[in-house]
């Protein structure tokens, strides 16, 4: 895993437990120009750290979705800074954001985004190589991974083989290919039962006490909350509080 | 990634069996219809191709081939006495009458050529597969090709009939001789060639074969032919490219089949392109992820190019052996496809190209995906 970036400064009202591995500074987007320009987010402003698990809350159209893209560098802020391995790296062109992204950032979906026509070590394994193009083993890797989420047995099943709770699994196993220090999961529980939920949100849970990995989760759920170091509440585009 | 485009393509067998008739049938109407444009031109100039001569020499402004004017035979001795002529050889050809044993007549092409003993004819009937072809100077004696059997409605080698109301009697068999014109050839000997063509005259020479002499240069014999009045002489490879084009260009086959050729090839494109694009479509959150994960484009362009590769490839394969079914078929019917290595090279080419442009599609798709759209819905 990558080492923390040093990022000495500290954000105005917020306590840091390390140093943080990724930040939002003021960041802010908008849609659109003149009278059709819309506010997506405005002057947010969150550190990520690792070991940390993040919650992000916030109603339908308040801005969570537009806060992890820009986090996670699939969208370009249109003010403020995003800091990452010690650089702000807002503006960055195109072509540069994909190694960013590569060696930081693993994502997790609501909807598992698996290619059915290839099994579970297939699917972590095409990604490890797109990461990492000069991997040495991405299916020995690949297995050790299905392994560490506890599905070594089910290494050579296509997702439509899979429960919903085993293809969240595979996507988390997945998301760690390259080891990236940060996980980001866009609502990975609402596709699944309770049961299911809990028991994918204590695998990162787990992922970020005995990894130290930073995960950063969108969610509709409170019951979630009681994974979570912090809860950053957004509304209206902007972030509310940070219990 | 050949691995990944692989399953893919596999994941949806139907789909996948669509694109590789798709490239398939392309691959084989390339093929067949390539193929018989070089088989028809091979036929063309089969008889000029198979001779021995250096140099063909005809009455000038001559266009054609088959319907060449005579020429008087004097013309024959001028030739022959020309610098560097080491041997020449009379051919006559025109059309003549050939009697069906029904009591009707067919049009054949009579190539009559010099059976001169003593030493091999600058001209004779090839892929002779019965009979005797040296026996082409008894009186009447005539070769004629197997294939022509239905036609000229005969069943066996001293099989006789009249040309023009004189005698002939089939002496030897040939296998593979066709002519452009599709009037049956008929090979005789001169003298016989004569008397089955009287219109003609009794000294007329249609070409004359040339032989250089050891050490001479061909091209400057040619000059010193080309300097006599009203003689036009070319090298064999000349006379017989002269003949294909005036065929190609003045029948249209030419176009004819390579545009059949090309809508192949637009059949497949469009059927690959749908096919891929459709594929790309179905896995487009798939390719999303990975982009937002940080493959860069060029890796899953890489996926998409790697999946029209795998189609060409088969599809290539297939289409090759149906092309070869197709080529078995149609010698059945007398018809001539050449299929040969630099057209199967040729046609690889094209299949790799079609399948590429058709995946331009698809990858323009996944180019413009905006990775953060992984988050949307």
């Amino acid at each position: 895993m990558n080492a923390a970036i040093a990022l000495t400064d500290t954000l105005p009202g917020i306590t840091l437990s390390s140093r943080p591995l990724a930040r939002l500074a003021a960041a802010g987007k908008i849609y659109g120009t003149g009278e059709n320009a819309v506010a997506a987010l405005t002057d947010a402003s969150l550190d990520i750290h690792p070991g940390e698990v993040t919650l992000i809350e916030g109603p339908s159209g308040s801005g969570k979705t537009t806060l992890i893209s820009i986090l996670g560098l699939l969208l370009k802020p249109t003010s403020g800074e995003v800091w990452l391995e010690g650089r702000n790296v807002a503006g960055l062109s195109e072509r540069q954001l994909p190694p960013l992204r590569a060696r930081n950032f693993g994502f997790v979906f609501q909807g598992f985004n698996l290619f059915p026509a290839l099994t579970a070590l297939d699917n972590v394994a095409i990604a490890i190589q797109m990461k990492a193009p000069d991997a040495r083993d991405p299916r020995g890797e690949a297995k050790r991974l299905l392994a560490l989420v506890g599905l070594a047995d089910r290494a050579h099943h296509l997702p439509a083989d899979l429960s919903g709770g085993q293809k969240q699994r595979v996507a988390i196993a997945r998301a760690l290919g390259g080891d990236p220090p940060i996980i980001i999961g866009d609502e990975p529980t609402a596709a699944l039962d309770t049961k299911t939920a809990l028991a994918v949100m204590e695998l990162l849970r787990e992922l970020a006490t005995v990894q130290r990995r930073a995960v950063v989760v969108v969610t509709h759920d409170p019951r979630l909350e009681r994974f979570a170091d912090r809860v950053v509440r957004v509304e209206d585009g902007r972030i509310q509080a940070i219990d | 990634m050949w691995t990944l485009a692989r399953k893919l393509l596999l994941h949806d067998r139907l789909r996948f069996a669509v694109a590789i008739a798709g490239v398939s049938v392309s691959v084989m109407l390339v093929l067949v219809q390539v193929g018989l444009y070089f088989g028809f031109m091979d036929t063309a100039s089969s008889i000029i191709d198979a001779s021995k001569a250096d140099l063909w020499v005809g009455k000038a402004g001559n266009e054609s081939f088959e319907f060449a004017t005579p020429f008087d035979e004097r013309a024959f001795y001028k030739v022959a006495s020309v610098p560097g002529v080491e041997r020449t050889e009379r051919v006559l050809m025109n059309f003549a009458q050939f009697k069906l044993a029904d009591g009707g007549d067919l049009g054949v092409q009579i190539v009559g050529i010099e059976t001169t003993a003593g030493h091999a004819p600058l001209l004779a009937p090839w892929h002779v597969i019965a009979g005797d072809a040296n026996r082409l100077s008894e009186a009447g004696a005539i070769v004629v090709d197997k294939g022509e059997y239905k036609k000229l409605k005969i069943d066996r080698v001293d099989y006789a009939t009249e040309i023009t109301g004189v005698h002939a009697h089939v002496v030897a068999l040939t296998s593979g001789i066709r002519s452009f014109t599709t009037s049956p050839i008929v090979f005789a000997d001169m003298r016989s060639a004569r008397s089955f063509m009287p219109g003609l005259g009794a000294n007329a020479v249609t070409y004359v074969l040339v032989k250089v002499a050891p050490g001479e240069s061909v091209e400057t014999v040619k000059a010193r032919i080309n300097a006599l009045p009203h003689l036009a002489a070319y090298t064999t490879s000349e006379m017989s490219k002269r003949t294909r084009t005036y065929w190609s260009s003045r029948t249209g086959v030419g176009a004819g089949f390579f545009t059949t050729a090309v809508l192949g090839v637009i059949v497949g494109f469009v059927v690959v392109g749908q096919i891929l694009y459709s594929g790309t479509l179905q896995y487009i959150r798939e390719y999303g992820t990975l982009k937002a994960m940080g493959a860069r484009n060029s890796m899953v362009v890489r996926i998409i190019l790697a999946q029209a590769m795998i189609s060409a490839a088969i599809g290539f394969v297939v289409g090759g052996v149906l092309a070869h079914g197709m080529q078995a078929a149609m010698a059945k019917a007398n018809l001539s496809v050449a299929l040969f290595p630099s057209l199967y090279a040729a046609t690889l080419v094209v299949t790799i190209a079609m399948c590429s442009f058709a995946a331009l599609l698809s990858i323009v798709k996944v180019l413009r995906l905006d990775p953060a759209s992984v988050f949307k819905g």
